[in-house]
């Protein structure tokens, strides 16, 4: 077959064409980092619910009542899946399609802060009605983790807190006490494994999230009430070393072998099989333990109290909703925080949600104490009985010393691999550094 | 001849009576008999095993989906239909079904007919860069989609296709063009270019020849194609997730992860999801499975 000069011709211009289409498309665009505007106050906003999915019908009740309140404003839903949402603000950020309202967690604020995404709230909060009415743990608590001094970038609506759940039937015909000591909690592990019959103490956190679990146990047990002494870490303090080395050996001891790659899925879907003691989780998992065990085979307490007599627990992840600097709309999109973060909506979500309200009139409803958990779990954040450790969410590099860099180590530490020293010096060596660039960009 | 042979050998004054040749076996290759000596037992029990482990994820997530919740039951016994009558109806399943459906089906078309002219003309013409060019579509393969997110979104936004479906048509055609193109140019260098030379002379375009003779013998290729495009967009989950920020244009993978929560997760809703999202990938294997195998190793080994 022959071909012509004209066919090669055009089947080499159809492909250059097609190169230069797409290198011109690739050419356009813009970052996406507009100002915005306050606007006039009605239209159509866009909110990403920072957790889609599981709190998509109390949202969609809460922006029907503030559709109600507020006719002139219509609020466009969009769920995102909690385990992606970080990479869809980034990708939003430098690409722009960023929404006017967002729910933002204090693990990634810092990250959204540093590239202008939000915008400072602390003008629009003097003169709102939330004013004096959040709580101030969870206020300083966000003001922290954005890392720009008192500015505050995200209005908090609900926090969570660890939680030791443990199961009182077997507990019960164990003969022990609920596990609010760390030494009770090391004798009901120990008591509870009959391994040969599948039966464990504990369940450990070994996979994605297991260094938040494991510090909580680290600065639980060893009574450190901060997480730096000065521009240095306390992590790799000796007293945490021992308490490290101590929790680690539960693995495979007292819990199951499979631990290791545990998340809190697999670690919440085993412990509701009903065969183990004990799980450290948070308020969130309660709703799954009630479906799978019923509401009399099991309690949950805040963290054990350890030697000092004080409980000290890290912080956990306050949860808020943030104001996009990119906004067209920015007085309707306040106007949809200030409604969210009310009393009543406030309370409805939380309950929902268990979780616990930032609205201080909110966590003073009568459902808060209807459940002991969330009881406790509300007292140990404000009437002064427990150390919060705050864990520097404002570091960039946080997420990744506290995940992806240290997680495989945090294994072979319960592999018996590395030492429980050597995996704490590796991670203070690096939270040190990451808070010395931090410092020297003028932060801190 | 052997007709009249037989009427030689006949008795006079009888009929001849056709005979009829005895029925041919072919000849078996040496790997055959060696394979038929194996006994049964030493291909059935490694291939039961093998089966049993590819099934038991799939029996769980069945399990889960059917099972009340709070069972902990290992056989799916008594069972429920709450888990997928919550995930179709109050977890939007069934529109996400339909977004899936959409963007799978227009992917498979799309990527089919591209990658149709595309091999085409890698196939049977000569230019000055088709090596750098068939080099650049391998080349193409090692790159991830996540690092081509923000520009895809960049331009995407500029053609104001964010929030579309056509966005994320688009970008699934193009990530699984450079693989289809090169199956197809293969199949397509398979078919003897004297069958379409015949088709001209007789008077028809290169079109109509490509359209009558090249086409139907092209099947299992375009099967093949048609079906990974398919699979692939159906499955995919970045695409959706980025370019999609409407609930209603948002797609099963998507869907399927918003059950899992920040600390809790409704394990019963995930299996139904799953197995809804499993249905048609199923079905798509069930029936092309033949057509798939031939349509692949036909256009990878001669291509």
């Amino acid at each position: 077959m022959t071909i012509s000069k004209t066919q090669r011709g055009r089947a080499a211009a159809a492909v250059s064409l097609t190169a230069v289409l797409a290198l011109t498309a690739t050419a356009c665009g813009d970052d996406g980092s507009g100002s915005g505007g306050e606007g006039s106050g009605k239209g159509e906003i866009t909110f990403w619910d920072n957790n889609g999915g599981p709190r998509t019908a109390i949202w969609t009740e809460i922006i029907k009542d503030f559709e109600k309140k507020y006719p002139d404003i219509k609020v466009k839903y969009v769920p995102i899946p909690i385990a992606d949402v970080q990479s869809k603000y980034d990708t939003a950020i430098a690409g722009g399609g960023l929404p006017d309202v967002g729910g933002v967690g204090t693990a990634y604020l810092a990250n959204m802060v540093s590239q202008e995404a939000l915008e400072p709230l602390n003008k629009r909060l003097e003169g709102s009605t939330l004013k004096g009415k959040l709580v101030d743990g969870m206020v300083q608590s966000v003001t922290a983790a954005a890392g720009r001094g008192d500015d505050l970038y995200s209005i908090p609506t609900s926090a969570n807190n660890g939680v030791l759940w443990y199961r009182t039937d077997l507990f019960k015909a164990a003969g022990l006490e609920a596990p609010s000591t760390w030494p009770k909690f090391y004798e009901a592990a120990e008591k509870l494994t009959d391994a040969k019959n599948n039966k464990f103490g504990y369940t450990i956190r070994g996979g994605a999230g297991s260094i938040a679990q494991a510090l909580d146990a680290i600065y639980g047990q060893s009574g450190i009430t901060s997480f730096w002494d000065g521009d240095t870490t306390t992590l790799n303090d000796p007293k945490n070393v021992e308490a490290l080395e101590k929790y680690a050996a539960l693995f495979k001891k007292t819990t199951p072998a499979a631990d290791v790659n545990n998340d809190f899925t697999k670690m919440v879907a085993q412990w509701d099989t009903g065969t183990i003691g004990m799980l450290s989780h948070n308020l969130g998992s309660q709703q799954d333990h009630l479906k799978a065990l019923g509401a009399d085979k099991f309690a949950g307490i805040p963290a054990p109290i350890g030697e000092s007599g004080t409980r000290v627990q890290v912080s956990n992840p306050v949860d808020g909703l943030g104001l996009f600097r990119s906004g067209d709309n920015k007085e309707a999109a306040w106007k949809f925080i200030e409604f969210a973060a009310s009393h009543e909506s406030n309370s409805k979500w939380n309950e929902s949600a268990g979780a616990i309200p930032a609205n201080t009139e909110a966590a003073k409803d009568p459902w808060i104490n209807q459940t002991e958990s969330t009881s406790l779990a509300a007292k140990a954040l404000t009437d002064g009985s427990t150390t919060i450790v705050d864990l520097p969410y404002y570091l960039p590099d946080w997420n990744n010393i506290s995940k992806a860099d240290n997680e495989p180590e945090f294994q072979k530490v319960m592999l018996g691999k590395i030492t429980a020293k050597a995996f704490l010096d590796k991670m203070a060596k690096e939270l040190n550094e990451a808070n010395k660039e931090w410092q020297e960009l003028g932060n801190g | 001849m052997t007709a009249a042979l037989a009427e030689k050998n006949s008795a006079p004054g009888q009929a001849a009576r056709p005979t009829t040749p005895p029925p041919s076996t072919p000849r078996r290759t040496k790997r055959e008999r060696a394979f038929d000596d194996v006994p049964r037992w030493q291909i059935y029990l490694p291939l039961g095993i093998y089966l049993v482990f590819t099934l038991i994820p799939f029996y769980w997530m069945f399990l889960f989906a059917v099972r009340p919740a709070g069972s902990t039951s290992l056989v799916p016994w008594p069972m429920t239909g709450d888990h997928f009558s919550k995930v179709w109806n109050e977890r939007s399943f069934g529109l996400f079904f339909q977004n899936s459906m959409i963007v799978g089906i227009a992917t498979l078309i799309a990527t089919t007919l591209v990658a149709l002219a595309g091999g085409y003309a890698l196939a049977r013409f000569d230019f000055k860069i088709k090596g750098g060019f068939m080099l650049a579509l391998l080349c193409s393969q090692f790159i991830p989609g996540a690092l081509m997110l923000v520009p895809l979104f960049e331009i995407f936004k500029n053609l104001q296709l964010i929030n579309s479906l056509v966005s994320v048509v688009i970008a699934e055609t193009v990530f699984q063009l450079p693989l289809s193109i090169i199956l197809i140019s293969g199949f397509i260098k398979n078919v003897p270019v004297t069958l379409e030379e015949a088709a001209w002379v007789d008077g028809c375009s290169r079109f109509r020849a490509f359209c009558a003779v090249v086409l139907p013998l092209l099947r299992p290729g375009l099967i093949a194609v048609g079906s990974f495009a398919f699979v692939h967009s159906w499955n995919h989950f970045l695409f959706a997730l980025m370019f999609l920020s409407e609930q209603d244009k948002q797609t099963i993978p998507v869907g399927l992860n918003t059950l899992i929560g920040a600390d809790s997760v409704d394990l019963g809703a995930l299996a139904a999801g799953g197995v809804i999202a499993a249905v048609p990938v199923v079905i798509v294997f069930a029936f092309i499975q033949k057509w798939l195998v031939t349509g692949f190793s036909a256009g990878a080994v001669k291509g």
